[in-house]
């Protein structure tokens, strides 16, 4: 809130849906994306060479005949680069030094005058393996049978809050005891109990990772590239190879999607690796598509147990909740998501006793990373449609069911945080309106059956509890403002609303305002990560704080040579001016050269740099037995989907004809932007719900392409979805704000199959909800014959 | 490896390039004439963030050899603005709230101009038909297919 | 699919021969490492896949006649050079032979058919091609060139396996031929993909039909499958019951049944055999059933 706005106004553009800042250059063609920018003819390219294996031990390399084709600059393996690796748990090393853990794992790297030398040398590589018996199933990996992948498991460095267990294949075990479950199913009146089995899928950016990167003869690094996160990268990678985070640049321009997939460290380490044998001259690595599917960061898959109970009244009694994630052959981020799983196991539900065992697993399957949504759209599959199977096997309405144990503020949490206000009744309500619950619609056609579905959902930020954002904002000689972040625009419309905010908190002209990229962390001011759908709420205080700064100094300048108190001055529209002498006078003149003094007895002012920051502090531990502590998250975001689907009887086809999402936001910095997520991550799950699945067999991929991973199309979209804003305020979000970026793609494949439910009357069990399954479930069930003769 | 010199128009500009036999004209428009704005997402066809047109026609870059250009109209996203005034399918976009990462879009505003180009009042399945190879992950595609119907109604009250 | 992919298409020369038999002879004299470039939609994923390793690309797509489509008195030519936007495109095409235009429409995206041509499709002799189906039942005929001139083939018995065909060293197929169809004809193809369109087929079903005294039924049919066996595959015994018996729900049922009965589909990453086998009926039933309701309308 600015000094001078009582607490209930909200200043111009806040809450205007105001045109993205980057939508022009966008469709001209002219924003530059990492495959863009132009390095000159001393750009060397690079390849890797991955393993076939799922598991092997690594016998032999051979590199000598790659090293001499002509035009190779350089050949890396393992052996040079002995350090471990790792976000959470560091269990990896660049290259692999021993043994290779995944089909894809980097064995070695080349970088030559071209790309088709580079490649031409990968193939001269010989790489002499011993085939080891896999894991390829999370809930076996966790068993004493399984062969152990990371025999040191117990010497990785490890941070605090992760609990791996040496000697077996649990990277992560964690648990939640609140309340006395096993006391309670006693008074339950129905118990449900499923388990569900969600498939690995990927992110499918339309652009693909690329990264160059130049290592100086001093050993400074310098990494262009797709990036969701470029502090965490110069952090990483400074830790990696043991020099200063200030000897490390990372410069990150426009990102043709993320949803994870370009957080943290992944392939930028290849190329670093490599360019640091090149000296002086930047290496380009790019990763094709079938190198995309084959080798960049999957949504892990899950194995969940739920069992849940309620009284008679239709009120939660218990949960237990057992999650196997397939963390893949490295945790990277897979731990946390399953922390996250854990500390967010009752679902968005007031449920007095919770019992949950939430572990990550290794296995020979790729590495499982930040997906939108972390773990949530995984586990709200399974827990949604257990809501639903309760709320039938006490014969009350899903929805009712839903209002009666749905999260309200002040609500004692599976982890002992009360729960902050939150709109998610509302959401409900709204949702279940808006797709006309409870009223049945015939379908379009005889052979043809429709239902309706509805979900909820909800989903903190999963971040280190301290994760914090900084933010500047520079006036420019002709008042204009410049801001810069470290939070990148992934597409979610991140740089509009630091432009909109820094606007409203300063009192400029939203047109007065741009924002400094590309990303660079030798100018641009710290954030953690793009991730966790943090950057409105968190870079967003810090934008405003740096703004209110800049307001500040102003003010004060202008107070001083006017002769005048501070709290009779405003600025608005860009112009200072004072409510009490009625004077004004124009950013443009005094933002960086000031003000002169009366009868020209100098100058005062200056440049106008104003500095914010933002840094939760309140995050608290949980005690590694039970999950509990005083405040296990920041905050969460909370809705509802609902959906009406028809199948086809005869060929098992889901066509889902509209849906509906409501989202509680705390405050829509720009309703329309916010409407745009809202239907961007309904296609997304619904894609997910119908499509999508990477077909792993014995751990190698069997469709590494678009051919065969198929996702949503325009052929696949309803044009019916609405998308309605609930916003109760976050107490520390700027202007209420919180965000919404992952959370509505959290409840799609649940709101999906309850409708699929609905329609059909069968639990189709694992997505993706293709015809295939679904006819084929129809013809078990007797719902449709067989053909028969 | 064989050199083949090609004349051809990009966007307007008539242009000389000594191009190997296997460049694609995705590669030759971003490497060689450094027109950056056609994207390269898969090189197999499938993800349509290359789309160009050649002789007025939607294609994938990745799917054509430069070599197979002489003598052709090539239209980028770089070319659809003229005189700095965006192309109806570009403001519309705009508008609509189309855009989000931007790694699809000029492949999706060039889908569209051809579309509109040879059938200027297209239904909705004609744009959901124009489009369905150009994937895009972000937007859910609705406010994509409201802009090409609104393009098309601009474009319509222009002429 | 390899996991190092070819990032670009590797080293090959692409040539342009000025006559018709200079590329037949520049094929046959580099057999194994030669071969003709339509649309290149096939060709170009599978180098770039590491597949396939020609040292030559002879385009064929200007040689004499290969970029005419013609729709007259005699039939429907569509050359080798001919894309299915353009077979989509045109009105006699639509008009006379729409199932063919039908075809081509459900193929992958309007962007790649600006390249993709039915010639293509068919050298390319993959079990999914969604073109073939119609071009079999249509009775299409090859015009080839080798290096000994110009032949006529028939489609049927073109496809020898999944990929494979009769065409031999310095074959170019510069054409399809279709005679003038049958007087009131209809033909009707449904595909099942994963996606509503854009898709590879997980079938595909063709039907055609027309009223033919010499059938005891007094209507011919045919029935064409695709992605439910190593080739392209027409459902003779199908055909024959439809031929023998009178045309309704129940015989379309039980040529159905033949019909998915005649067919081997395999499990792969799109589908299941069961699913497959299982669908085969049900599209044939919808596919002779749409094509009866165009026949009698």
């Amino acid at each position: 809130m600015t000094p001078n706005q009582p607490a209930t106004s909200v200043p111009h553009p806040i809450g205007d849906s105001v045109t993205r800042v980057d939508a022009k250059e966008k469709v001209i063609g002219a924003a530059l994306f990492s495959d863009d920018l132009q390095f000159g003819p001393g750009l060397l390219y690079a390849r890797i060479k991955r393993s076939p294996h799922p598991h092997a031990l690594i016998k032999r390399i051979d590199t000598s005949k790659a090293q001499a084709l002509p035009g190779v600059k350089a050949v890396v393996t393992g052996e040079s680069f002995p350090g471990m690796t790792g976000l959470y748990l560091q269990d990896r090393h660049i290259f692999c030094r021993d043994r290779v853990r995944y089909v894809g794992d980097p064995v070695a790297g080349v970088a030559a005058v071209s790309e088709a030398i580079a490649e031409q040398a990968v193939e001269l590589i010989e790489v002499e393996y011993e085939p080891l018996q896999g894991v390829f199933d999370p809930e076996f990996g966790a068993t004493s049978e399984a062969p152990v992948l990371h025999p040191d498991l117990g010497k990785y460095k490890v941070q605090n809050f992760i609990f791996p267990k040496p000697g077996t294949n649990i990277s992560n075990h964690f648990r939640i005891r609140k309340g006395d479950v096993d006391a309670a199913w006693s008074q339950c009146a129905a118990i449900v109990e499923h388990s569900y089995r969600i498939p690995h899928i990927q992110h499918v950016p339309i652009e693909p990772h690329v990264a160059v990167a130049k290592v100086d003869e001093n050993g400074k690094v310098t990494l262009w590239g797709t990036s969701q996160s470029p502090f965490a990268q110069r952090n990483l990678i400074a830790i990696a190879l043991g020099i200063s985070q200030s000897d490390v640049e990372v410069i990150a321009p426009y990102v043709g999607g993320g949803f994870g997939c370009k957080a943290g460290v992944s392939m930028e380490a290849l190329a670093v690796a490599v360019a640091s044998k090149t000296k002086g001259k930047p290496v380009k690595l790019r990763l094709t598509r079938e190198e995309e599917f084959y080798t960049a960061f999957v949504r892990q898959g899950m194995v969940a147990h739920f069992k849940m109970g309620c009284d008679a009244q239709g009120r939660l009694l218990a949960m237990q909740n057992r999650f196997y994630w397939d963390g893949g052959a490295y945790t990277e981020y897979g731990v946390n998501i399953t922390r996250a799983s854990g500390y967010s196991s009752s679902g968005p539900y007031d449920v007095p006793n919770v019992k949950t065992d939430s572990f990550c697993v290794y296995t020979n399957h790729p590495v499982g990373g930040p997906m939108r949504g972390f773990g949530m759209p995984e586990m709200h599959t399974g827990l949604e449609q257990c809501i639903d199977e309760l709320a039938l096997a006490i014969e009350m309405d899903p929805v009712q069911f839903r209002r009666i144990n749905c999260v309200q503020g002040g609500d004692t949490l599976v982890t002992g945080m009360t729960m902050h206000p939150t709109g998610l009744s509302e959401c409900l309500d709204k949702a279940a309106k808006a797709i006309d619950w409870g009223r049945k619609v015939a379908p379009s056609a005889p052979n043809k059956r429709r239902g309706k579905g509805i979900a909820a959902m909800w989903k903190a930020p999963a971040m280190s509890p301290n994760a914090s954002s900084s933010a500047k904002v520079a006036l420019n000689e002709d008042g204009t403002v410049t801001v810069s972040v470290g939070g990148q625009d992934i597409g979610q419309g991140s740089f509009t609303i630091a432009a909109q905010m820094a606007a409203a908190a300063l009192g400029v002209p939203i047109d007065w305002v741009r924002v400094a990229t590309p990303l660079d962390t030798n100018y641009s001011p710290y954030e953690w990560q793009t991730v966790a759908s943090r950057l409105t709420w968190s870079m967003g205080n810090a934008v405003a704080a740096a703004a209110r700064d800049a307001r500040q100094q102003i003010l004060e300048l202008v107070a001083k040579a006017w002769n005048e108190k501070i709290e009779d001055l405003d600025i608005v529209d860009g112009n200072v001016i004072s409510y009490k002498s009625e004077e004004t006078i124009s950013l443009k003149n005094i933002a960086i050269y000031g003000l002169p003094l009366p009868n020209d007895q100098g100058w005062i002012g200056g440049p106008v740099l104003g500095r914010g920051n933002f840094m939760p502090t309140y995050v608290t531990g949980l005690n590694a037995e039970t999950g509990q502590g005083p405040r296990a998250v920041v905050h969460y975001t909370t809705g509802v989907q609902a959906v009406e689907v028809e199948v086809d009887l005869d060929t098992g086809k889901v066509q889902v004809l509209r849906g509906v999402g409501a989202f509680d936001v705390g405050k829509a910095i720009n309703p329309e932007m916010v409407k745009a997520q809202m239907e961007g991550g309904f296609v997304q799950g619904m894609s997910t719900a119908l499509f999508e699945s990477l077909q792993l067999k014995e751990g190698v991929l069997q469709n590494p392409s678009f051919v065969d991973y198929r996702i949503a199309t325009t052929s696949d979209v309803p044009m019916d979805i609405q998308s309605i804003i609930v916003e109760v305020p976050q107490d520390d979000g700027p202007w209420g704000a919180r965000g919404v970026g992952e959370h509505s793609m959290v409840p799609t494949v649940a709101a999906i199959a309850n409708a699929i439910y609905d329609a059909i009357g069968i639990r189709v069990g694992a997505p993706p909800y293709s015809a295939e399954k679904v006819y084929l479930a129809m013809v078990d069930a007797g719902l449709v014959k067989e053909m028969e003769g | 490896m064989a050199l083949h010199h090609i004349t051809l128009t990009v966007n307007g500009e008539f242009e000389q390039v000594d191009v190997p036999s296997q460049m694609t004209l995705l590669q030759m428009l971003r490497d060689k004439l450094a027109l950056t704005g056609t994207k390269n997402g898969c090189n197999a066809g499938e993800c349509g963030a290359c789309t160009v047109m050649v002789d007025g026609e939607a294609v994938n870059s990745c799917m054509v050899l430069a070599v197979e250009c002489q003598g052709a109209n090539v239209v980028t996203v770089e070319g659809l603005a003229k005189d700095g005034v965006l192309d109806p399918v570009q403001q519309a976009i705009i508008n609509h709230g189309g855009v989000q990462c931007g790694f699809c879009t000029p492949g999706m505003l060039i889908s569209a101009r051809a579309l509109l180009n040879r059938n200027p009042e297209p239904s909705e399945d004609d744009i959901r038909a124009a489009l369905v190879g150009n994937l895009c992950r972000c937007t859910g595609y609705v406010r994509i297919i409201e802009a090409v119907q609104e393009a098309a109604k601009r474009q319509k009250a222009l002429n | 699919m390899t996991i190092n992919a070819h990032p670009e298409l590797p080293d090959f020369d692409y040539v342009r021969p000025a006559t018709l038999m200079e590329a037949s002879q520049f094929l046959a004299q580099h057999a194994g490492e030669a071969r003709p470039l339509c649309g290149g939609t096939d060709i170009f994923v599978r180098m770039r896949d590491g597949l396939w390793h020609d040292r030559y690309l002879v385009d064929v797509k200007k040689l004499d006649g290969t970029a005419n489509l013609a729709c007259d008195a005699a039939g429907l030519t569509i050359g080798a050079g001919v894309s299915m936007n353009r077979v989509i495109a045109e009105a006699a095409v639509r008009q006379n032979y729409p199932l063919l235009a039908e075809a081509c429409c459900s193929v992958a995206s309007h962007q790649l058919r600006t390249r993709a041509t039915i010639v293509g499709n068919l050298c390319n002799a993959s079990p999914a091609g969604d073109t073939i189906g119609a071009c079999l039942v249509l009775g299409g005929r090859l015009r080839v060139h080798g290096t000994d001139g110009f032949r006529e083939i028939p489609l049927e018995g073109f496809f020898t396996g999944p990929g494979k065909n009769t065409l031999r060293p310095g074959d170019i197929v510069t054409a399809i031929h279709f005679a003038p169809l049958p007087a009131h004809s209809a033909g009707t193809y449904i595909k099942l993909g994963r996606n509503t369109w854009s898709d590879l087929s997980i079938v595909g079903l063709t039907a055609f039909g027309y009223p033919d005294e010499t059938a005891a039924s007094g209507y011919r049919f045919k029935i064409a499958m695709a992605s439910v066996a190593p080739t392209p595959l027409l459902a003779h015994k199908a055909q024959d019951f439809l031929a023998e018996n009178p045309p309704n729900l129940q015989s379309f049922d039980q040529a159905a049944r033949l019909a998915s009965a005649a067919c081997s589909p395999i499990d792969d990453v799109r589908s299941s055999a069961r699913y497959r086998k299982l669908m085969v009926y049900q599209l044939t039933k919808k596919a002779l059933q749409q094509t009866w309701e165009k026949l009698t309308r």
